[in-house]
């Protein structure tokens, strides 16, 4: 495990016009491998991941990815550094077919060059987008279209990948297959930052966990403090 | 059931009706007055101008700002207004008052057939299609050329009378409190309607459409019932300007007055009747300063609207609410 | 046989007109989702650049792809002062009509101070004329007739065929998607309105060529291209190409038919007749996007 962070936030304050959402949130990842971030709905796990990949501009605080202060840079200066966020949800490109999403992913230059090597690496992963390749994304189930998001997010080629609710509504033989998958990923040397709601597979994946609560980390889990299903259970309900 | 029986209960933060009726009576007054200070015919065609344009900028206000229906024909219903004045009081001679009336109501119904085609439409195509409509009526009036006078216009359209008095020879005083008086019935009209539970549920229709229709409001009924509303002043205000300047022109179909107008709408910042009003003082007499500048009167009026509506996005309303907050501010310090 | 290849080949040009006007149109409103009102006057400032061009003693060659060129740039600048500043406003759609309406009489007034109000015409493409079927057309017209497909056809290709194009596409389709593959969403907006404006340019160039040109010039095709697009959806680009060229052969039948008075009014007729059986226009597919 490498000794500095991958992916700091430095007490970042964020949120949208008036309304604010993180109060100077802080957290260190990738010490000690994935990170997963739980919690309940609406207190700022996704906007914590808007603000990390430059959707959403901090009003006060830092972002350090890999040493690199990218606080305030744009989404498309982010993405040139190799941080690649999947958003939630699969609305992605109805009108596009699969090939071209995975055209997209490899748009920026640093990804360009591995562009059929990442291919590959998609297809192996997810045999099923092979296969509706020229099929457009609306006509895709929501299990397939979760594919395409992780699909288009590793043909940027990701130095880390944040997922926010990989597996959300779906159904329970699909979502066993997208765990797998990214599983897979993790394997295949990428650092994750995931947000999840399937405690279980959270667990299974992350070895450094952080309940997001009212817009700051309430508790922080390293490795080796063991934790019961139950006793997170409780960090959810249990304020 | 009168306007008033079914007047909104207060909310907080809203001004009261006794404020606000203070404040109209002042405001009008102080209109009423200018006479006294002007006393040369341009300032007074001027003042005349800007009530013309402050009745069509207002009531757009209610249809665009309140009901938030993109109706880009708007214009055209003022058109309609002097079309069909011109045509009643000259072609048919039918008298200008009852003609003035006619074609304000003649105006509402145009509103309400241009409702039909957009009443399943949504944002932009409202905007095309009521343009659309602008255009056809255009060109209706062009291509019946025998009646209309096609696009050389119709003169000597017959003026208003008021009993024996004098309407040309007057200093445009008859004129000036015509228009006045117009001007004071559309705004009242408007401001009870806005204020009213009719004007209620069109902003919420406006702001949360399938709330709305889910707690039994009609959207058809809605949208027919504001496009109407805005018509009837408007409609009149066409008729008043035929009769005032004596002829028809099929100019006012032009995309140079819509721009004018909506910009007074848009400056006045929406939603607000009086800043459009106010607007139309503004622009007009802003315009009237520039006349000696030819071409460089439309540039830098154009220049000043895009500046302003990059700046301040609710209009000059917002503009006045953030001095004024300003002051507030730099009081209490002290 | 004359009256049939009279409303073809009018028909024909008309409709490659309007779908060079159209087509831009469209392009904005389905990257960005407003409404350029300043088109037409991309059309007029398109045919004067080139006039001037020629009048410095280029050659047509020359003079004409870079009056294209630089309404490219114009269509970048205009996007970059009234449009983007307005991005993510509530509002954004009724405001850009006023915004680009009152640039639109800012770079007329421009032009008519520039310019002057006295009419100019262009050089045609091809000079002379020709009889087809029966019919004397001018050569610069037939010209327009074989171009138009050409330019239209590149267009489609750009934008299904190249990564750039791609990205205009995915664009339209999801914003903050777009951003989190590292696109320049501000830079394909501008790219948007720069393509949309050297199309309106070049078809200003058509225009100039077999009509007098005047500061006011682009009103009139600014009000067809809008009703190409309501009829043919403005969710898609081919859509309002094919309704342009069946709105020009509508209008060519009823000149000939009715007369040019009554053509307009017909037009807005069937325009309203038509919104109000299928309200996303007769092409729409039903979401925003480049196709």
């Amino acid at each position: 495990m490498s000794e500095s962070p991958i992916l700091s936030v430095e007490a970042v304050t964020a949120g949208y016009g008036r309304v604010t959402v993180l109060h100077e949130i802080t957290l260190e990842a990738g010490r000690f491998g994935n990170v997963g971030l739980f919690g309940p709905n609406g207190h700022g796990k996704t906007t914590l991941l808007r603000t990390i990949s430059g959707l959403v501009a901090p009003k006060r605080g830092r972002v350090v990815f890999d040493g690199k202060d990218i606080t305030g840079l744009s989404a498309r200066a982010i993405v040139a550094t190799g941080l690649i966020h999947v958003p939630q949800g699969n609305k992605l490109f109805p009108d596009l077919t699969i090939g071209d999403c995975m055209g997209l992913g490899a748009y920026s230059p640093r990804a360009r060059p591995h562009e059929a090597e990442n291919r590959e690496k998609v297809v192996k992963l997810f045999p099923k987008l092979a296969e509706r390749w020229r099929q457009r994304v609306r006509t895709l189930s929501g299990g397939e279209r979760q594919m395409v998001s992780i699909g288009t997010a590793l043909m940027s080629h990701p130095r880390l990948l944040i997922l926010d609710e990989p597996t959300l509504g779906l159904a329970p033989k699909i979502k066993d297959e997208l765990c797998t998958a990214v599983m897979d990923i993790s394997k295949g040397g990428v650092p994750l930052v995931v947000v999840e709601q399937d405690i279980e597979f959270l667990l299974e994946l992350s070895r450094q966990l952080f309940l997001v609560d009212h817009g700051a980390v309430k508790t922080e889990i390293r490795p080796g403090e063991s934790i019961e299903h139950s006793e997170i259970m409780a960090m959810y309900f249990g304020h | 059931m009168t306007l008033l029986d079914t007047a909104i209960p207060s909310a907080p933060g809203r001004v009261t009706w006794n404020r606000e009726a203070i404040g109209f009576v002042a405001g009008f007054l102080l209109l009423a007055l200018l006479p006294l200070v002007f006393g040369d015919s341009y300032s007074r065609h001027v003042l005349i101008m800007i009530f013309i344009y402050a009745i069509v900028a207002s009531n757009w206000d209610l249809s665009l700002g309140y009901g938030g229906v993109f109706n880009f024909g708007h214009l055209a219903l003022f058109g309609i207004g002097v079309y069909a004045y011109s045509l009643l009081a000259k072609q048919a001679g039918i008298d200008p008052w009852i003609a003035l009336v006619a074609s304000g109501v003649i105006a509402t119904v145009a509103a309400v057939l241009v409702t039909i085609p957009i009443l399943r439409l949504k944002g932009i195509y409202i905007i095309l299609v009521t343009f659309g409509f602008a255009q056809l009526v255009m060109q209706v009036i062009i291509s019946q050329s025998d009646l209309t006078g096609g696009t050389q216009g119709l003169v000597r359209v017959p003026g208003l009378y008021l009993f024996d008095h004098n309407m040309i020879r007057d200093g445009k005083i008859g004129y000036f409190y015509i228009a006045l008086t117009l001007l004071v019935l559309s705004t009242l009209f408007l401001r009870l309607f806005v204020r009213s539970r009719a004007g209620a549920s069109i902003v919420a229709l406006r702001d949360n459409e399938e709330y709305a229709i889910s707690r039994g409001v009609s959207l058809v009924r809605q949208r027919m019932v504001t496009l109407a509303a805005s018509a009837f002043f408007t409609g009149i205000a066409g008729a008043f300007y035929a009769a005032y300047q004596r002829n028809a022109s099929i100019d006012v179909f032009g995309m140079s007055l819509a721009t004018i107008i909506l910009s007074m709408v848009l400056l006045g910042g929406t939603s607000t009747i009086y800043g459009a009003i106010i607007a139309s003082f503004v622009l007009t007499v802003f315009s009237e300063a520039m006349a000696d500048f030819g071409a460089w009167r439309l540039m830098i009026s154009a220049l000043l609207i895009i500046v302003i509506m990059l700046v301040y996005p609710s209009g000059l309303v917002g503009m006045i609410r953030a001095a004024w907050t300003m002051v507030a501010e730099r009081i209490k310090v002290r | 046989m004359s009256m049939f290849s009279d409303i073809f080949f009018g028909g024909l040009f008309q409709g490659s007109l309007y779908a060079m006007m159209a087509v831009g149109l469209a392009l904005v409103w389905t990257t960005i989702g407003v409404f350029n009102f300043s088109h037409g006057v991309f059309m007029m400032l398109g045919a004067y650049f080139a006039w001037q061009l020629v009048a410095f003693g280029l050659p047509v060659v020359i003079a004409f792809p870079l009056a294209v060129i630089v309404m490219a740039g114009a269509g970048w600048i205009l996007q970059a002062s009234v449009v983007r500043p307005l991005i993510g406003r509530p509002n954004i759609v009724l405001v850009v009509v006023i915004t680009t309406l009152a640039a639109g009489s800012l770079m007329e007034n421009g032009a008519l101070t520039v310019w002057g109000p006295r009419s100019k015409q262009l050089p045609s493409l091809i000079e002379g004329n020709t009889t087809i079927a029966g019919v004397g057309v001018s050569l610069h017209q037939i010209a327009i007739i074989v171009i138009t497909p050409l330019i239209l056809a590149a267009l489609w290709s750009f934008l299904n065929r190249t990564r750039l194009g791609l990205a205009l596409r995915a664009v339209a389709q999801n914003e903050d998607a777009s951003q989190l593959v590292g696109l320049n969403v501000t830079a394909l907006y501008g790219l948007a309105f720069a393509i949309a404006a050297s199309l309106a340019g070049l078809a200003g160039i058509f225009m100039g060529g077999y009509r007098f040109m005047n500061p006011s010039m682009g009103a009139d095709p600014l009000l067809k291209a809008l009703i190409v697009v309501v009829f043919g959806g403005i969710s898609s680009i081919s859509g309002p190409i094919f309704a342009a060229y069946l709105i020009g052969f509508f209008e060519a039948a009823s000149n000939y038919y009715f007369g040019l008075y009554w053509t307009p009014a017909l037009l807005f007729l069937v325009l309203i007749a038509t919104l109000m059986v299928r309200p996303e226009g007769i092409f729409a597919s039903r979401s925003r996007g480049l196709a």
